[in-house]
């Protein structure tokens, strides 16, 4: 499965949001989306999984324009895991993560055995195979968030979008989800905040600064100093871990604004 | 804070078993509600009236007079029976309308009358009692009666509803809420212009008493269409389980999850309008049903719509029924409005469900 995003624009209330973004996502490929608060991350996944349409641009997955696809015929292609919103009603976990089912059930199906293992399974490979009783909204953030991407799971979708997955998680959970998410073998388009867990795990890179596309290629080419300096307007110095090998960044402190 | 009791109360039980306890439990409040009034009649006599009746007039306890004539098959069969079960039919009706809106809109507060249904039909019932339909029309429109004009206003305010929120774009829920309020507090205004300009105390009597709602018009012949209605409105309903229980996780989640939120949200709207509008237009504002029945039952039983919404709308009957016993016997020679009973039972019962938080209400964490 494919999925390309080609010269999406995104306008809300008149104002561009998201200009031209073109970018591509295969089979077993982590790609990050990274850049600042209000670079139009969030919109550009929201117009990918249209909950937003864009005005101008075309979604296509496997050289399916997406517009073509009923929302059901999408969400067994692509589940998404967008940044937690309140809820005003209450399910148990268990409830929560078979609603994952939903897209591959018919008007009067019932939940089968294998709707019951697929939960299973996407509860264990999230760690919460103990939470299936207990009610969602008695969660932590951490924990809740854990509990949507069991829910992206349960979809068996091929194509995963994720909105900061990793916030409000821990260290142990970051790692654990992006483990997870790595594992899956299938496309994965994750807006990112830490360049660490992007250098760390991500195969391809997006960058977009004021709603276009700046740069894009593998993180250890695209994350250098100068980028993290041009988009994030602080000093961050790009070093080798000395114990796995990979890039790491580490940050000044009292840069930002002063460049 | 009770954190360590589980998240939906006690009631555990299998999907066939609760089904069929509620089932049982309609029956039980059938029978018993036909035996309560001014006179008595044994739960056995009512019982086997009821039988031979239905099952076409072959299963016959007792002799054919008290079955088929005489007084107590009068009272029982043509009087208490038909305003009974009209109770039924118009409570699920409300209960189910509640469920199926709160889910749609997003908010627990959501209520059948809340779009702006209810004034809707009040100044449609107000217009055709004090100004009438014959001073002002001819031809097709004249002639016609209140539940006519209450049908037509509470079709018209909601359309107004879903109108002022489709404005600008996007349909959300809270513009939904909000264009229900804007559109009810116009409605309530052209209604108490007519009161008082109209000046007329017989027809603002007769207003009142629609506005409060009665069952006591209740025959056969008018059983028909709401509880087709019902009917219809039910079977459909639980073919929408799995949409509905995703509607209630936000408007995106909805969309990620593959329900095609502008059409479900629409459709919805518009069937339960309907509803609304026969329940209204059959027996007056009924309150309160639509909001509190369904956060009972959700308390009870959780949010999964597979098990709140046909078990919502059989207690929305058994509740109604109830509230129709009250409201005959507990003034001595009058009636009570029975809208003025679900409120009186209605609001200390939400009150306590408020307090119990035992689920989300919209505003804590």
């Amino acid at each position: 499965m494919k999925l390309e995003v080609q010269g999406v624009d995104v306008a809300l209330s008149g104002r561009e949001i998201i200009k031209s973004a073109t970018l591509k996502v295969r089979s077993g490929e982590l790609v990050g989306l990274i850049g600042p608060n209000g670079s139009g991350k969030t919109t550009l996944l929201k117009s990918i999984y249209r909950y937003l349409s864009p005005s101008g641009g075309v979604v296509l997955l496997d050289g399916t324009d997406i517009r073509s696809l009923s929302h059901k015929e999408r969400a067994r292609q692509m589940g998404v895991v967008s940044q937690f919103t309140q809820l005003s009603f209450d399910f148990t976990v268990e409830e929560m993560v078979l609603m994952g089912r939903a897209p591959h059930k018919g008007a009067l199906s019932r939940d089968t055995a294998q709707d019951y293992a697929i939960l299973e399974d996407a509860l264990s490979r999230v760690d919460m195979l103990d939470y299936r009783k207990r009610s969602f909204l008695t969660l932590s953030g951490g924990e809740k968030q854990r509990i949507l991407l069991a829910r992206a799971l349960a979809q068996q979708a091929e194509i995963l979008i994720l909105d900061e997955p990793t916030n409000h998680l821990d260290m142990k959970y970051q790692i654990q989800i992006m483990d997870v998410v790595q594992s899956l073998g299938i496309g994965v388009l994750a807006a990112l905040h830490d360049l660490n867990l992007t250098l760390l795990y991500c195969t391809y890179v997006y960058v977009l600064k004021g709603g276009r596309i700046i740069a894009h290629g593998r993180p250890e080419e695209v994350i250098t100093s100068d980028l993290i300096r041009h988009v994030y307007e602080v000093e961050g110095t790009v070093i080798r871990h000395p114990v796995t090998g990979k890039l790491q960044v580490l940050f000044s402190p009292g840069q930002a604004k002063r460049l | 804070m009770n954190q360590k009791k589980p998240p939906h109360g006690p009631f555990r039980l299998p999907n066939g078993m609760l089904f069929f306890l509620c089932i049982g439990l309609l029956g039980i409040s059938i029978v018993s509600a036909v035996c309560v009034g001014s006179v008595k009649i044994s739960a056995y006599d009512v019982f086997r009236i009821i039988l031979y009746h239905v099952s076409g007039s072959h299963i016959r306890l007792g002799d054919l007079e008290t079955l088929a004539g005489g007084t107590k098959f009068e009272i029982v069969w043509n009087v208490r029976l038909p305003r009974v079960i009209l109770g039924a039919v118009v409570g699920s009706l409300l209960s189910l309308a509640g469920v199926v809106m709160q889910a749609t809109v997003q908010n627990p507060l959501a209520d059948p009358y809340i779009l702006g249904i209810s004034s809707g039909a009040s100044l449609g019932a107000t217009f055709s009692i004090l100004i009438g339909a014959d001073a002002v029309f001819t031809g097709l429109l004249a002639g016609t009666g209140t539940a006519f004009w209450a049908f037509l206003g509470s079709l018209g305010a909601s359309a107004l509803v879903f109108g002022i929120a489709s404005l600008g774009g996007r349909l959300t829920s809270a513009k939904l809420v909000l264009a229900g309020c804007v559109v009810g507090s116009l409605c309530s205004s052209f209604t108490n212009m007519m009161i008082y300009l109209a000046n007329d105390a017989e027809g603002m009597k007769s207003v009142t008493y629609w506005l409060l709602g009665s069952m006591a018009s209740a025959r056969w012949d008018k059983l028909f269409l709401p509880g087709v209605c019902t009917l219809a409105g039910l079977l459909f309903f639980l073919t929408q389980l799995r949409p509905l229980n995703t509607l209630l996780l936000g408007e995106e989640a909805a969309i990620t999850l593959g329900v095609d939120l502008n059409v479900k949200r629409r459709l919805y709207m518009t069937i339960t309008s309907l509803m609304t509008a026969m329940a209204v237009c059959t027996c007056g504002i009924v309150g309160f049903v639509g909001l509190m029945i369904p956060h009972i039952v959700r308390g009870f039983l959780g949010s999964d719509h597979r098990r709140l919404l046909p078990v919502a709308a059989i207690m929305g009957g058994v509740f109604l029924i109830w509230a129709d016993v009250a409201a005959r016997i507990l003034a001595k020679n009058a009636e009570i409005p029975i809208g003025v009973v679900t409120s009186a039972i209605g609001a200390p019962i939400f009150v306590y469900m408020m307090l119990r938080k035992s689920y989300g209400f919209g505003g804590h964490d």
